[in-house]
């Protein structure tokens, strides 16, 4: 018998592109929500022009990012300008416990699906808008991804070589930290809602929900009035801490002491025990002040060797050590395999397409993936008639409206 | 929110943001924290530099809206007083090495008899089993081994990470999702699971999927300083300005062309750019790039591009950006974030009174607004064993002499 899926009574209308958005949403499905993700041919999500592709071309349904973000979602083509599409929208809404957007501030207002206009149609809906720097303020037009909220927001900064400018997290860091805050802002609406029957708009700025992982630096500063900036991988308080050179081309290695029993078993498998001699590193603030030397030391011997080989025995001797994996090698990854953490679905263009499965196990109700992201308008039959219970009619009169376009 | 819902929070320092996410949402969290206190407390930075236990600014930053309570679960009674709490709870959340817990009579298979009800999340660095559940673990290694790490750093130099560790606080972040999925699904079942969170899967999400190449065919994706280098194709996104750098979305195609054409406007307007080079056509252009007769325009685009960006400071563009509708923004210093007018204007910042230290402190703010139920910061982070009399006598009804008694013998 298979248990129920935790969240199998959930429906959500799912206004949401790009990724930030998506990204939030797509665990709710994986859990069992109901998703109707509403899209335009007129304008089409911005996730399905991002690599990577299938067999290395673009494609509308080519992005594995797109897949990515939207797999286990129904696909409903709408042509939000259209005011019959909009009607469409509003009988979505009494459908829906939950209606989630991610377009600029102003954009729901004027197709007149704003909260204020939702809650009429049904006045305990679970309303989300979640945008770069939030609904308000003077930046809350402020359009674009994920890097720029993360560069305005201090990750920039704070990633990178003291002697070089900032390199910055890879792409829109913002976008892979704020969908944990919409799903769980939802969730924690909805159990709100259950207990008083009340619902709620929620002003998301992806920005702000971010600026949560930065709270140490922030704290520095407002209490201590230091200014933290970018270490490259050095750590204030360990060392050697730092990603070494290994044998080959491009490759590295990840090495972290932690205690000096760490560091003896270190130089017992470099087998240098003069290090621990050595009065630059015989203790811990030794190796601080000397760490130049140090990583001259520890890359001595690492060049040597495999990356995936120092892993090996510096984990057997209990030290934090790790292969830097290439993308390529990250879907090998043991760990990975053992999880069953990528997952093959089928796929209408290309046979199979491979996404990610979901980021934690429940041991009783766990995640079912089992269908891929939607073709523009895939569900249109599915949600009109069966969600909605449109008759023929009606539907084709939407079509020749333009309305599910 | 949550307000009804207990958390014991028995995690270490690597899963300190779970419990603080549903404290802000409301629950009823009680931090349990070893007599002494936390490792976590001693973790720098420390208000003004001086460690000590209840200055740690990392415990500061993760511990609000929580009870904080001293036990010895190494002890036998120390485990029987946990047992005594775990009835009333309604989530236990840990971050010990795997197996830790069930060593310690403490697994979910032995609190599940106490409280079927319970939802019981284990945060850790590679999941509870598997090849790398036993690995030592550091906020490197989790990164090298989920992907975001290969990605990010110049390429001439080793991959580098993010200056704030950054690995456990997906995990948190993800249990905290976790944790509120198995809360729905027990209003149903009357039951609760184990919910095992893994920081390797939890930071695979910062590599924009990215590790989907290798099964698409896609080529492998290396990592570019300020960019994405996709094969030879350097994307820059990093320029400098005058007083420091800014990041711009300098993309094409259907996605991007009208950002980029108003851009271009401006170039041109300050007399950086010609005419032909304006009137570009952005939308193809995307096209021509990747096919490789782009690839020479390209780079000297990027040269006229930082020719402009060097002439104007980071409010200068951020004020352009806003006016004419670019996608760019200015690479923020910490002080330039906690000064930030759009911040100040959303009353972002949350002062928090330290009584202990007659100061008040400036925190980050909620994490959303709610309209109905606003998040509020009840409590400033716990002193070591600041609760134990109100959650041991008051709440446990323990006597005054058995409370003396556990002291005494260093169990709480």
């Amino acid at each position: 018998m298979t248990n129920t899926l935790p969240l199998a009574d959930v429906k959500i209308l799912d206004l949401m592109w790009v990724m930030a958005g998506p990204a939030g949403t797509r665990v709710l499905a994986d859990y069992g929500a109901t998703l109707v993700r509403v899209e335009s041919a007129k304008r089409i999500d911005t996730a399905r022009t991002l690599q990577p592709f299938h067999n290395r071309k673009p494609g509308p349904d080519s992005s594995a990012l797109f897949q990515n973000l939207n797999t286990g979602k129904l696909g409903l083509s709408l042509d939000l300008n259209n005011e019959q599409a909009r009607d469409v929208i509003r009988d979505l809404v009494r459908w829906a416990d939950v209606v989630t957007e991610s377009f600029s501030p102003r954009a729901m207002k004027m197709w007149g699906l704003d909260y204020e206009s939702l809650r009429k149609i049904k006045p305990d809906i679970i309303m989300i808008s979640s945008c770069l720097m939030g609904q308000t303020g003077p930046m809350a037009k402020f359009a674009g991804f994920g890097n720029l909220a993360a560069a305005i927001s201090g990750f920039f900064n704070l990633t990178g070589w003291p002697d070089r400018p900032p390199a910055g997290p890879f792409s829109a860091y913002t976008d892979y930290v704020a969908p944990r805050f919409t799903a769980l802002s939802i969730l924690a609406a909805l159990d709100h809602r259950r207990r008083t029957g009340q619902g709620q708009y929620i002003d998301q700025s992806q920005a702000e929900a971010t600026l949560h992982f930065l709270t140490p630096a922030l704290l520095d500063y407002t209490v201590n009035g230091r200014v933290q900036g970018a270490t490259g991988n050095r750590d204030p308080h360990l060392a050697p801490h730092g990603v070494y050179p290994a044998a080959g081309t491009d490759r590295w290695v990840a090495i972290v002491v932690q205690s000096e029993e760490q560091w003896q078993s270190l130089c017992d498998v470099m087998q240098r025990p003069d290090l621990l001699r050595d009065e630059r590193f015989s203790t811990l603030e030794a190796r601080l002040t000397h760490q130049e030397e140090l990583e001259t030391q520890v890359s001595t011997w690492t060049k040597t060797l495999d990356p995936f080989r120092i892993e090996a025995l510096l984990q057997a001797r209990g030290v934090s050590a790790g292969a830097v994996s290439s993308t390529h090698e990250v879907y090998k990854d043991s760990q990975f395999t053992h999880q069953g953490h990528f997952v093959e679905l089928e796929h209408p263009t290309y046979g199979h397409t491979t996404v990610e499965g979901s980021r934690f196990r429940l041991s009783r109700t766990p995640a079912q993936i089992n269908r891929c992201a939607p073709t523009l308008g895939r569900d249109n039959q599915y949600v009109l008639e069966t969600l909605l219970g449109y008759s023929e009619e009606k539907i084709s009169e939407l079509a020749v409206a333009g309305a599910l376009e | 929110m949550l307000s009804p819902y207990r958390v014991l929070d028995l995690t270490t320092e690597r899963g300190l943001l779970c419990g603080q996410i549903l404290g802000d949402l409301g629950a009823d969290v009680l931090k349990v924290e070893p007599p002494g206190g936390s490792p976590a407390r001693r973790l720098g930075p420390f208000y003004h530099d001086v460690p000590d236990g209840n200055r740690s600014l990392y415990w500061w930053a993760y511990n609000r809206n929580k009870r904080g309570i001293t036990l010895n679960l190494a002890t036998t009674e120390g485990k029987a007083i946990l047992r005594r709490l775990v009835p009333g709870a309604h989530f236990l959340i840990e971050s010990d090495n795997p197996g830790t817990m069930a060593e310690q009579g403490l697994g979910y298979a032995e609190l599940e008899k106490l409280n079927p009800g319970l939802v019981y999340l284990s945060i850790s660095a590679f999941g509870q089993d598997g090849p790398k559940a036993s690995y030592v673990d550091s906020d490197l290694v989790i990164l090298a081994a989920g992907g975001p790490l290969v990605l990010t750093g110049d390429d001439d130099r080793p991959p580098v990470r993010l200056s704030v560790p950054q690995a456990y606080l997906h995990a948190c972040a993800e249990a905290a999702v976790a944790a509120l999925v198995a809360n729905h699904e027990r209003q149903r079942s009357g039951r609760g699971q184990h919910v095992d969170v893994s920081a390797q899967q939890a930071v695979a999400q910062a590599t924009q999927a990215m590790i989907l190449a290798a099964p698409l065919g896609e080529a492998e994706i290396k990592r570019m300083a300020g960019g994405v280098k996709i094969g030879s194709l350097n994307i820059r996104l990093i320029w400098p300005a005058k007083d420091g750098y800014v990041a711009i979305t300098f993309l094409f195609g259907t996605a991007f062309a009208h950002f980029t054409k108003r851009l271009m406007d401006w170039v041109y307007e300050e007399g950086v750019c010609d005419q032909a080079t304006r009137d570009t056509n952005w939308l193809t252009f995307g096209g021509q790039l990747f096919s490789g007769e782009g690839r020479k325009e390209y780079e000297r685009l990027k040269g006229v591009l930082e020719e402009f960006t060097k002439t104007k400071t980071k409010a200068e563009l951020l004020r352009g950006a806003l006016d004419r509708g670019l996608i760019m923004a200015p690479i923020s210093r910490i002080d330039e974030v906690v000064s930030s007018p759009q911040l100040a204007a959303r009353h972002y910042w949350c002062e928090m009174e330290h009584p202990e230290l007659g100061e008040k402190f400036r925190y980050p703010g909620p994490f959303v607004k709610f309209s109905e139920t606003p998040l509020t910061y009840r409590r400033r982070p716990p002193l070591i064993g600041e609760h134990n009399r109100e959650v041991y006598v008051d709440e446990l009804g323990m006597s005054e002499d058995e409370f003396a008694g556990l002291q005494r013998h260093g169990i709480i």
